[in-house]
């Protein structure tokens, strides 16, 4: 039992040391990222406001995440809403389709794409990028949603017609408010994954790289990386955050049903 | 003018569903009248739900007609039909209070705010929730939750109330509990209630009508007490309580008199009224009810007439005690069931038992 105790946290210190020397090599001043630490500074930090690339990569990166979020959800909304309400031919596969990016490799899906997109002679743009990252969002957006749509007793929906709702209406005022929980979830899932996003990216970016790529393009000037490791600890903090806002709102809705809670991504 | 029979609130005319290969409802024809308590009772798959559906709107009719206060229901929607629904799951909207629960149906209505809130407290008052209007739906109890189901379903004040297996959801004390209530509050409002259920004791207590329904079809549609004890087939007579079924041969049928010779019993005379599905000559069985025959204690004298049996079971329920006891020439043991009046002893596995039985308590099935 020691053993496995031991075993544990050793795995844990290996899995979240490395992220934990971000903050610490931030804060160092010092342009070498190197051991013994130097004394603390937030230069990098202002000096990290001082890089218009850096900051256009940024507003290209929230466009993109707040695109793909948007896109995947309302997507999720329509294909969690027919695979839990619906029978229909091919559902099986259909839904297997859907689901198949969350085990292909990124860079298979990032490379095929590139591939249709350039044998359709289309150029690569900002909403090339958006598209492919609403491919690899959906199957989280569906899976959240459908958990949220799964957990809505058919009854209800019923209960609200036999009172004199029509169907929109019984949308808007049971299943919407119902689902909104797992809709906000998915929303900040999606766009999370958006924004962390490089591979894709990385083939499909145009002119103008996302931050991911536009911190990889960095790693080549020793200078820069101090300045790197500041913009790390920010997004390391951003994604925690967003996170926990999710599972918070996920949490939310199982109460409100009064659900018991079966998983979830915290 | 003339005084017209009562027009029926819901009239069904060979009401048939299929679904894809399923034969659902294979020609159902009713008519309910307007203030009754109209029980729809069967065996699960029985086709009832779907016919309580049928009715609210949420399921179309293959073929087959259904009127609602003399109206064609054929294209209209449930949201518009003058019904509402008490689901078995009560559908309460979790995200709403009790209150906005059971004004959910109002939100079309031309009233006030006032006045919707003062309906609203009118119909928690009527099933018993005074001030539980600002409660969150899902901190409710299982009773609770079906108040609020009946209150939010009888606040439109439909012409039917339609009600898919209440208490079966609830424990037994809950369900006896409200049993009643629902009878008291159905005189009250006077509406047409119609209640599903696979619950035959439901079904008795509570109904002024029931139809018993078998595979998509009604096998008998009589009030509880023509239903007990006329029941029109083994079928029906097995589903409602318990019988004892003996063959027996029919001899002949004269001026309203039918000749029989039951085995075990001997021959006997039985009314044309005690033959509900008619008279054939030939083999066919009788039933006998548990609690028409008698275990005869000393000093007793038959009513009618008397057998000698031999006790094979017990079971003591405290108000009552249920024998099974075996009778010459009859080849299953028949039940037998005792209120257990002071002094009255129980008799034990083994002991001999002289069993009373009268003419009248047959039932012939042909």
């Amino acid at each position: 039992m020691k053993a496995l105790k031991l075993y544990a946290v050793g795995y844990l210190v290996f899995l979240y040391a490395p992220i934990l020397l971000l903050p610490l090599f931030a804060f160092n001043d010092a342009k070498v990222i190197s051991f013994p630490l130097s004394g603390f500074t937030t230069h990098w930090f202002t000096e990290m406001t001082k890089i218009p690339a850096l900051y256009a990569a940024f507003k290209n990166s929230l466009t993109i995440a707040l695109c793909a979020a948007l896109i995947s959800t309302i997507l999720g909304i329509f294909a969690a809403r027919a695979a839990t309400r619906f029978s229909f031919a091919g559902k099986g596969p259909i839904m297997g389709l859907i689901m198949l990016p969350l085990v292909l490799p990124d860079v298979i899906v990032a490379i095929s794409l590139l591939v249709v997109l350039l044998q359709l002679g289309i150029a690569l743009q900002t909403w090339t990028v958006i598209m492919g990252h609403v491919l690899i969002c959906l199957p989280f957006s569906i899976a959240i949603l459908n958990a949220a749509f799964q957990a809505l007793d058919r009854s209800l929906e019923e209960a609200a017609i036999d009172l004199g709702e029509t169907r929109v209406s019984t949308f808007r005022l049971v299943i919407l408010p119902l689902v909104m929980p797992g809709i906000i979830s998915s929303l900040l899932i999606a766009f999370t994954i958006s924004f962390d996003e490089f591979i894709v990216s990385y083939f499909l970016t145009g002119s103008s790289p996302t931050l991911p790529v536009y911190i990889y393009g960095q790693f080549r000037y020793p200078a820069k990386v101090p300045v790197i490791m500041a913009l790390g600890t920010l997004l390391v903090l951003g994604s925690f955050v967003l996170l926990s806002i999710a599972e918070y709102f996920r949490r939310r809705g199982i109460k409100r049903r009064g659900g018991q809670d079966t998983g979830g991504f915290l | 003018m003339t005084l017209s029979a009562p027009r029926p609130i819901i009239a069904l005319r060979d009401v048939q569903k299929y679904y894809s290969d399923y034969h659902a409802l294979r020609g159902i024809t009713a008519e309910i009248q307007q203030g009754e308590f109209f029980s729809l009772l069967g065996p699960s798959g029985c086709g009832k739900t779907t016919l309580l559906r049928t009715i609210a709107g949420f399921e179309d009719v293959s073929s087959g007609t259904v009127h609602i206060d003399g109206k064609d229901m054929d294209g209209v929607p449930a949201n518009v039909r003058p019904t509402n629904m008490v689901f078995q799951s009560y559908a309460i909207f979790p995200h709403l209070t009790v209150a906005e629960n059971v004004g959910f149906g109002l939100r079309r209505a031309a009233l006030s705010r006032t006045e919707k809130a003062a309906e609203v407290d009118a119909a928690l008052k009527m099933v018993g929730l005074t001030g539980y209007g600002g409660r969150a739906a899902h901190a409710l109890s299982g009773g609770q939750r079906q108040r609020v189901a009946l209150a939010r379903a009888l606040i439109l004040k439909p012409k039917v109330l339609l009600l898919d297996e209440p208490l079966s959801a609830l424990d037994k004390k809950m369900r006896e509990q409200m049993q009643i209530e629902l009878r008291r509050l159905q005189r009250q409002v006077g509406i047409t209630f119609i209640l599903v259920t696979h619950d035959q004791e439901e079904a008795l207590i509570m109904s002024d009508r029931i139809a018993v329904m078998f595979e998509g079809q009604i096998a008998q549609l009589a009030s509880p007490q023509q239903l007990y004890r006329r029941p029109i087939s083994r079928q029906v007579a097995e589903f409602i309580g318990v019988m004892n079924f003996l063959p027996v041969q029919v001899l002949g049928e004269n001026g309203g008199r039918v000749q029989l010779n039951v085995a075990g019993l001997g021959a006997c005379e039985i009314t044309a009224e005690q033959c509900p599905s008619g008279v054939q000559i030939g083999a066919a069985s009788v039933g006998l009810r548990p609690e028409t025959l008698t275990v005869l204690f000393e000093g007793e004298v038959a009513r009618g007439r008397e057998l000698l049996g031999r006790v094979e079971e017990v079971q003591y329920f405290g108000d009552m005690t249920s024998y099974e006891v075996s009778l010459p020439d009859v080849a299953r043991p028949v039940s037998i069931s005792m209120r257990n009046l002071v002094g009255r002893q129980v008799l034990e596995r083994g002991a001999p038992a002289r069993v009373a039985w009268e003419e009248g308590a047959l039932v012939l099935f042909c």
